[in-house]
């Protein structure tokens, strides 16, 4: 492809295009729509952070330790668990998927990062996030630690 | 494809040096959802609370990531250009497809590649920054973005020829700065305006000739 490189063609394009909008595409009725739209990732997500959450505890590794091994900021784990309209880089989600052995391109979905039209991905999305958060008994260590902090939290 | 163009700099008026390329990646549509789409929000909703309705971007709830399963489509191709390492727009065409025929009654039936998708980023755009308070910061985005558009047409045998609908705020960039024939409005589209390139016009625009 050779581009146009007279300076004078870009001086006169330059001044026609100066006041324009440009773009192509289809049209939107309001911007609640959009506001509507943004928000319903959320099984998406949920089912992300627990299948992180719950390859990290299969592997026995600390978010500290999970950090270290997929080179990402621990800080960035930390918001990916806690805070749903976090949006992860899409680095730290590629080294996430080379860490679970899936597709990054799934991932990226799963995340938010990329939205895609597909029910029978949401629903099994659904399904997971739904599931994987069992309900059992705490260990001894969950227990104490528990303790320990409302107790801290009381004497505060 | 990677190739060095010239952009505008409306700081200075002067040109600056932009790569354009086709290799788009999903990386590239979370790019903009990240850094485009708040900005174009925020600057819809300040335009929104002026009652400036008219002038609320109509691309505004664009997503660009919902087209990463087109990346795969053989006959699709998607151009950026980049300049300061920050994507500055984003175009997406079809070489095949049930826009791909001409309408103007000089080449009707003739294969066109079809421009879907052409965004710049907000930034880029004066109704935008001056709803935030600032001013825009490069020009001719759009005009090399449909340039490359009438090369792929070239490379495609279809002699310069395209064909895109366009938004109702954007007619006056595709008649008056690309100077493409109005030949009008889509039904099946939202009833949006039809424009197209013969051969000629391109080759107009391409060069600069009248």
């Amino acid at each position: 492809m050779k581009f146009n490189s007279d300076p004078n063609w870009l001086k006169k394009q330059a001044a026609l295009e100066d006041n324009c909008f440009v773009s192509v595409g289809g049209l939107v009725s309001s911007v609640e729509e959009l506001e509507q739209r943004t928000q319903q990732a959320t099984a998406s997500r949920t089912a992300f952070v627990n299948l992180l959450d719950l390859t990290r505890r299969k592997h026995k590794l600390t978010w500290e330790q999970l950090s270290q091994k997929l080179d990402v900021d621990l800080a960035e784990l930390i918001e990916i668990g806690n805070d749903e309209t976090y949006k992860p880089t899409p680095r730290t989600v590629t080294q996430i998927a080379h860490f679970l052995n899936v597709p990054a391109e799934k991932l990226f979905i799963l995340s938010g990062l990329v939205r895609v039209h597909d029910r029978y991905f949401q629903e099994a999305a659904l399904r997971f996030a739904a599931r994987s958060q069992p309900v059992r008994e705490l260990s001894s260590e969950e227990q104490e630690a528990l303790k320990e902090y409302v107790k801290f939290l009381c004497e505060r | 494809m990677k190739a060095r163009i010239q952009i505008v700099d409306n700081a200075t008026g002067q040109a600056v040096e932009a790569e354009i390329f086709d290799e788009v990646t999903v990386e590239h549509f979370i790019e903009t959802q990240q850094e485009w789409r708040p900005i174009v929000l925020k600057a819809a909703r300040q335009l929104a609370a002026r009652g400036s309705h008219q002038l609320i971007p109509q691309h505004f709830h664009w997503d660009w990531t919902t087209k990463a399963p087109e990346l795969k489509v053989l006959a699709n191709a998607f151009y950026g250009i980049r300049c300061n390492n920050q994507l500055q727009g984003l175009m997406k065409v079809e070489t095949v497809g049930p826009f791909c025929t001409c309408r103007l009654p000089e080449q009707a039936g003739k294969s066109l590649v079809y421009v879907d998708y052409v965004e710049v980023a907000p930034w880029n755009l004066k109704v935008l920054a001056a709803a935030l308070g600032e001013k825009p910061r490069y020009n001719i985005i759009g005009t090399r973005l449909i340039e490359a558009a009438v090369l792929k047409s070239k490379e495609e045998e279809c002699k310069g020829r395209i064909g895109l609908h366009s938004l109702p705020m954007t007619d006056s960039f595709y008649i008056n700065a690309c100077r493409m024939t109005p030949v009008g409005r889509d039904p099946a589209k939202q009833n949006l305006l039809w424009l197209e390139y013969t051969p000629e016009q391109a080759e107009n625009f391409l060069t600069g000739a009248k």
